[in-house]
């Protein structure tokens, strides 16, 4: 029946390589919401057209069919190279050992990449290296789909893969126009490989048996209307249907749904600090050497936006202009105020994160590896390919010393740019607006009601307790939450951070949440006289930062018993030094203990690893896995009802009874099914003589499958006589019930003769 | 075979491989994005299940209007032969037709090609016809049994653009073809005819009924002796040989043996021919049409049931290509007996039924008769060995499924038994010469020639 498998000329082929490519392409287009710029589309679309229009080539010299997926991966490799390739390649295109040495770490580095940024990404080179990979690989699988297989329809799976992607990364998904237009393109290449199908069914007919003469001239058009018509129709069909279906929330389903995040989409580190902080292990973070005796507060990562009940950082996306090498002026900065620069030198030990550990501000960052930039308003520090572990460098620390008076003198002015800073939910619970008032009707300026809301806080009524808001129940650092701790007063730096913000907010102060380390405890290891101070997991903390006009941010210490009180935030005082409060709480670190442990990975919000123990996951791998394995079964019994279907149809029915019937003979491991070389009647008694004996009905039903195929093959046309159904089914019957139960589970779970169909198949395709 | 025991063309369209494939695509997918609450890869979803939904309202709605028209060339053709059917297929609308793939529809034996494309024609030109709404399909059709088969309505595949759904249709009527059985050319003693000159021209000339039989005319060299008419020698003082033989109108006798089958086997029920019934309307076909063409009146009788067409040929007049197309149309007896049993009971017993086997023409020589004999049953063997004196010469064919004790039957009754196995052997089973001696190899000599057409029955 399928004679449709006429060869294609070379324009044909050159058709459904184009369709191909542009499926492709506008495939691809749907990564657009995730990464930055288009520089990257192009390079994919170049991959791909090499890729797809290089195996157009090959097929048209003439390559073997199975060879031009080989060819096309050499192909592949050769693009990679020239355009990532640099200096290690031959002449531009030839790979070296080398060139796979940089291939190696520009992989690494995409992962790294792809587990760090955020949404929309920068396209570092690793990335842009994955990206040009994964297109040609999906470029070689539509092509071996499309043009050796001649299955188009299946295009559709590379298709998806860069149109899923987008799905579980940010909420709004691919984009509908880039979708709309994928099915266009999808159905284009339906469309073309139909009427390539037709046009080469045509041209292509060597047997005089049936002659076909068309009209002179063919109509061109005929089939356009009808095909726009019926592309509408579908998509305007499942537009409506999309818009139509209810949303199935996936947390409805499964509880937690989205945490498997590959670019942070959404990060609440406070409860993570606390879990860290409620440690019994302190595990090393980083070790710094501050040659001028500076103990800072080392920031990871500022927290800005609040919705109610959750803190998140804001969403700015990196800019690929902001390197470590120079920073800006920190906001707000007059400069009136005294400013000095500290070299410090960090180590990174078991940290693990995107975000650097600096003080705040800092004016410079040297000797870090990866691709580091700083975040315009906070500046934050972020890696776009890499993380911080084992990294070394040197951060120059801007010190800034403002006076109690200078902060007094900044008065209430906002700028417009801070003003997000100063935005609160709607539902401020009663008692937290309540206590803002009382606390803001003390002081006078901004400054002094700040300084109101810390000695509030740091009063004698709060306790520092790392587990009491999680045996109350009020953990993390919701408006409901803030309402809990002011009734209880009991809770740690998150409580206390949060709860300062909000009441600074509420009086009209911008405030933001810095997450990071304190100064650390100095250890009696000295490099050039200069005692290293280690910081570990213990040292997390949070802390609020204010704004002043003329200053800029400011850091207050509102968590009794932990880290430093800066000098102006003490009330009336500016004379005395900084007077450490150092609180270990805890017992005594004990690093090393866990060195597998890795502190920051929870705080950097699953931006690590997070996949891997995602609870969707492990159900999902298992059942595609067990899809996988059940995959020949599947075929074995599709390939039974076809033959079933041909024999009830009568379509060489005697044929296929036979064969089925040798088929399950070859399952159950009788060699004598899979001898191909046997005519019927030989291989019917070499199953005799290996199963050993079939009881009357048996034989009688293997000896009408026997004949009835004898009829079929060696008998004049026309004269065969139909299989009977009956007999097949006794057969195998019998065969299975002759089996121990072991073969009758291979028979099914790993049937053997698929092999053999396979084999046949080949045969019959290079015969023909 | 009747109509209505054909497959009819199913009218609901459906999905193809890839429509199908499609389907489940886009249900794998809404589970995926419903589960994972992916609204955007939804929408692909839905264009995966909906296209090819939109493909069967499309190709259901589908309805062509062409004009078929088909021919046989050869328009009879004998089994083991094969015949072009040439289709004409014109598009009778005012818009191009594009889309389709066909196929032809014959009963089962006959072999139509698989499905093919069918290439796109423009719109129909009533006022100028250019033959762009034309495509002319031609394929060759094996024949290898005898039968009238209606070839035909052609079927149409009709199709989506996207080749998702298919819809068949059928469009055009049907036409019979009729594959006569095949016809052995019989050598009897053809190497001895060219010594007896025109044998064949004289019999056509003495078809004719008013001819005067009886002038003579002078002797020329190489008339065989036996011509010599001696009175009118006589007379004239001169040889003078007789133009023509007095016989008017020489008609032979066939019989062909119609017994179904008593075969209960069940893996011979259905279709299964019944070959040994095939060698005997062959056989009977074979014999009909080289007596035909020696200018015999041939009446073909059934032994049983089951009249063949005209039962009398005659040549000129058709009669080879008539005795052909009744034979072609000889239906298999056991079928014949299980689809008409109910009618013909009545008939039969209204004493239509065959009756005994009489000799028609009692009243003039002995004519030859020839018996093909199947598996007869007793009392017609009866009853031809019983009318073996009415013919001369007897040959009985005799197909080896007729068991020895009836074929000593017949060779008591003094009938000639030729053995066939194949049609093969019919070239040469008259020509062979068994080794028998006296009388009976007189009468062997005698319907050797016969064959020839040399000379009258023995």
């Amino acid at each position: 029946m399928r004679r449709d498998r006429a060869p294609l000329s070379r324009l044909q082929a050159l058709a459904l390589s184009a369709a191909a490519f542009l499926l492709l392409v506008v495939a691809v287009m749907a990564l657009g919401p995730l990464l930055a710029g288009s520089g990257w589309w192009w390079l994919c679309a170049a991959t791909a057209a090499a890729v797809l229009f290089g195996g157009a080539g090959l097929r048209a010299i003439r390559v073997p069919a199975s060879l031009v997926p080989v060819g096309e991966l050499g192909i592949l490799l050769a693009v990679l190279t020239l355009f990532f390739g640099g200096t290690s390649s031959l002449l531009l295109f030839v790979p070296t050992a080398e060139t796979f040495g940089v291939f190696g770490e520009l992989l690494g580095g995409a992962q790294r990449t792809i587990a760090q940024q955020s949404v929309p990404a920068v396209v570092v080179p690793a990335l842009a290296f994955a990206l040009a990979l994964g297109t040609g690989l999906l470029a070689v699988l539509a092509d071996v789909l499309v043009l050796s297989l001649r299955l188009p329809a299946l295009a559709a799976a590379p298709a998806m893969v860069p149109i899923l992607v987008p799905g579980f990364l940010i909420e709004a998904g691919a984009e509908v126009g880039t979708l709309v237009l994928t099915a266009a393109a999808f159905l284009l290449l339906l469309r073309i490989d139909v009427r390539v199908r037709r046009r080469a069914a045509l041209a292509h007919r060597d047997d005089d048996e049936v002659r076909i003469t068309a009209p002179r001239r063919m109509p061109v058009g005929s089939t356009v209307l009808p095909t726009v018509g019926l592309a509408a129709a579908g998509l305007l069909a499942a537009s409506v249907l999309t818009a139509a279906t209810p949303s199935v929330s996936s947390s409805l389903l499964l509880g937690t749904g989205g945490q498997g995040a590959l670019f942070a989409r959404g990060v609440s580190p406070f409860l993570d600090l606390g879990r860290d902080l409620r440690r019994p292990d302190a595990v090393p973070a980083f070790s710094y050497v501050a040659r001028d005796g500076d103990r800072p507060y080392f920031r990871l990562l500022t927290i800005d936006r609040f919705d109610g009940e959750v803190w998140g950082p804001g969403d700015r996306r990196i800019d690929g202009d902001n390197t470590v090498a120079e920073f800006p002026t920190p906001t707000g900065l007059g400069n009136e105020v005294a400013r000095s620069q500290h070299p410090i030198d960090v180590t990174v030990q078991q940290l693990r994160t995107t975000w650097l550990p600096l003080p705040y501000p800092v004016s410079s960052v040297e000797g870090l590896d990866g691709s580091w930039f700083w975040d315009r308003g906070a500046l934050t520090v972020r890696s776009a390919d890499s993380d911080t572990s084992g990294q070394q460098y040197r951060a120059t620390m801007l010190e800034v010393d403002p006076t109690a008076e200078q902060l007094r003198a900044s008065g209430d002015r906002i700028p417009e740019s801070i003003q997000e800073f100063t935005e609160l939910p709607e539902d401020v619970p009663e008692s937290v607006r309540e206590l803002a008032a009382e606390l803001g009707a003390r002081g006078g300026t901004a400054y002094d009601r700040a300084v109101a809301i810390q000695e509030y806080l740091r009063g004698k009524d709060f306790t520092y307790s790392v587990e009491a808001p999680v045996e109350e129940g009020y953990d993390g650092g919701g408006l409901d939450v803030i309402a809990e701790f002011l009734e209880q007063r009991e809770g740690y730096c998150v409580h206390f951070a949060s709860t300062m913000a909000v009441l600074a907010r509420e009086l009209g102060i911008p405030s933001r949440i810095s997450v990071g380390y304190t100064a650390g405890t100095p250890t009696t290891k000295r490099v050039e006289n200069v005692s290293v101070v280690q910081v570990d997991s213990q040292d997390l903390h949070a802390w609020p930062e204010l704004y002043f006009q003329g200053v800029g941010w400011v850091p207050f210490e509102p968590t009794p018993g932990r880290g430093t009180v800066p000098d102006y935030s003490r009330p009336g005082a500016s004379e005395t030094a900084p007077t450490p409060e150092l609180v270990p709480g805890t017992p005594a670190p004990s690093p090393g203990a866990r060195p597998d442990l890795d502190p920051e990975r929870q705080l950097s919000g699953g931006q690590t690893a997070a996949t891997t123990d995602d609870p969707v996951l492990w159900p999902l791998v298992t059942l595609v896995l067990l899809l996988i394995l059940l995959l020949p079964a599947a075929a074995r019994i599709w390939l039974r009802r076809v033959r079933v279907r041909r024999i009830r149809r009568d379509d060489r029915g005697a044929d296929a009874a036979w064969r089925e019937a040798m088929a399950t003979a070859s399952d159950l491991g009788y060699p004598a099914g899979s001898a191909d070389a046997l005519t019927p009647r030989e291989a019917a008694e070499a199953l005799l003589e290996e199963v050993g004996g079939l009881d009357d009905r048996a034989r009688d039903a293997l000896n009408a499958l026997r004949d009835s195929v004898e009829r079929a093959r060696y008998g004049p046309p026309g004269t065969a006589a139909p299989a009977s159904e009956t007999a097949l089914v006794d057969l195998v019957t019998a065969l299975r019930a002759g089996s121990p139960v072991t073969a009758r589970w291979r028979a099914r779970l790993l049937p053997v003769s698929l092999l053999d169909t396979a084999r046949a198949g080949r045969r019959a395709a290079a015969r023909a | 075979m009747p109509a209505s025991t054909r497959r009819q063309p199913r009218t609901v369209p459906r999905l193809t491989r890839r429509g199908a494939a499609l389907v489940v695509i886009g249900v794998v997918l809404a589970a995926v994005s419903l589960w994972f609450d992916l609204r955007d890869v939804l929408l692909l979803a839905f264009v995966a299940i909906a296209m090819p939904v939109v493909g069967l309202g499309y190709a259901a709605l589908r309805m062509p209007r062409l004009g078929v028209t088909r021919a046989f060339a050869p328009a009879t053709v004998a089994a083991g032969g094969s015949t072009r059917v040439r289709l004409t297929v014109q598009n009778r609308s005012r818009r191009p037709f594009d889309g389709a793939r066909w196929r032809d529809e014959a009963p089962s034996p006959l072999l139509v090609p698989a499905e093919e494309v069918l290439p796109g024609v423009g719109p129909w030109e009533r006022a100028l016809p250019s033959g762009d709404d034309t495509v002319r399909l031609d394929y060759l059709l094996r024949t290898p049994r005898r039968g009238a088969y209606p070839i035909g309505p052609l079927q149409l595949s009709l199709g989506d653009p996207f080749g998702l759904a298919v819809m068949r249709r059928a469009v055009g009527g049907e036409r019979e073809l009729l594959v006569t059985p095949r016809v052995t050319a019989i050598d009897g003693a053809l190497a001895r005819t060219a010594a007896v000159d025109g044998t064949r021209h004289s019999l056509q000339r003495r078809m004719q009924p008013n001819s005067d039989e009886l002038i003579a005319r002078e002797y020329r060299y190489g008339d065989p002796l036996r011509r010599v008419n001696w009175a009118a020698t006589a007379r004239r003082g001169e040889l003078m040989v007789r133009e023509e033989e007095q016989r008017g109108d020489p008609e032979a006798r066939l019989f062909l043996d119609t017994v179904p089958s008593r075969r209960g086997d069940e893996a011979h029920r259905g279709d299964a021919p019944d070959f040994e019934f095939e060698l005997a309307v062959e056989a009977a076909a074979s014999l009909g049409v080289h007596l035909l063409e020696r200018g015999y009146r041939v009446r073909l009788q059934p032994l049983e049931e089951g009249a063949p067409g005209r039962g009398e040929y005659r040549e000129p007049g058709g009669g080879a290509s008539l005795l052909l197309d009744d034979l072609a149309r000889l239906p298999t007896p056991g079928t014949w007996r299980r689809r008409d049993r109910n009618d013909d009971r009545g008939r039969r017993e209204d004493g239509s039924s065959p009756g005994r086997l009489t000799a028609a023409r009692e009243r003039r020589a002995p004519m030859p008769g020839f018996a093909v004999l199947v598996r007869p049953s007793d009392e017609r063997l009866a009853e031809l060995a019983a009318l073996r004196a009415a013919f001369a010469p007897a040959v009985a064919v005799v197909l080896p499924t007729v068991a020895e004790r009836w074929i000593e039957t017949l060779e008591h009754a003094d009938w000639r038994i030729v053995r066939i196995r194949r049609a093969a052997d019919l070239t040469t089973a008259f020509g062979a010469r068994p080794m028998t001696t006296g009388a009976a190899a007189a009468r062997e000599t005698g319907w050797a020639e016969f064959l020839a057409g040399e000379r009258d029955a023995p």
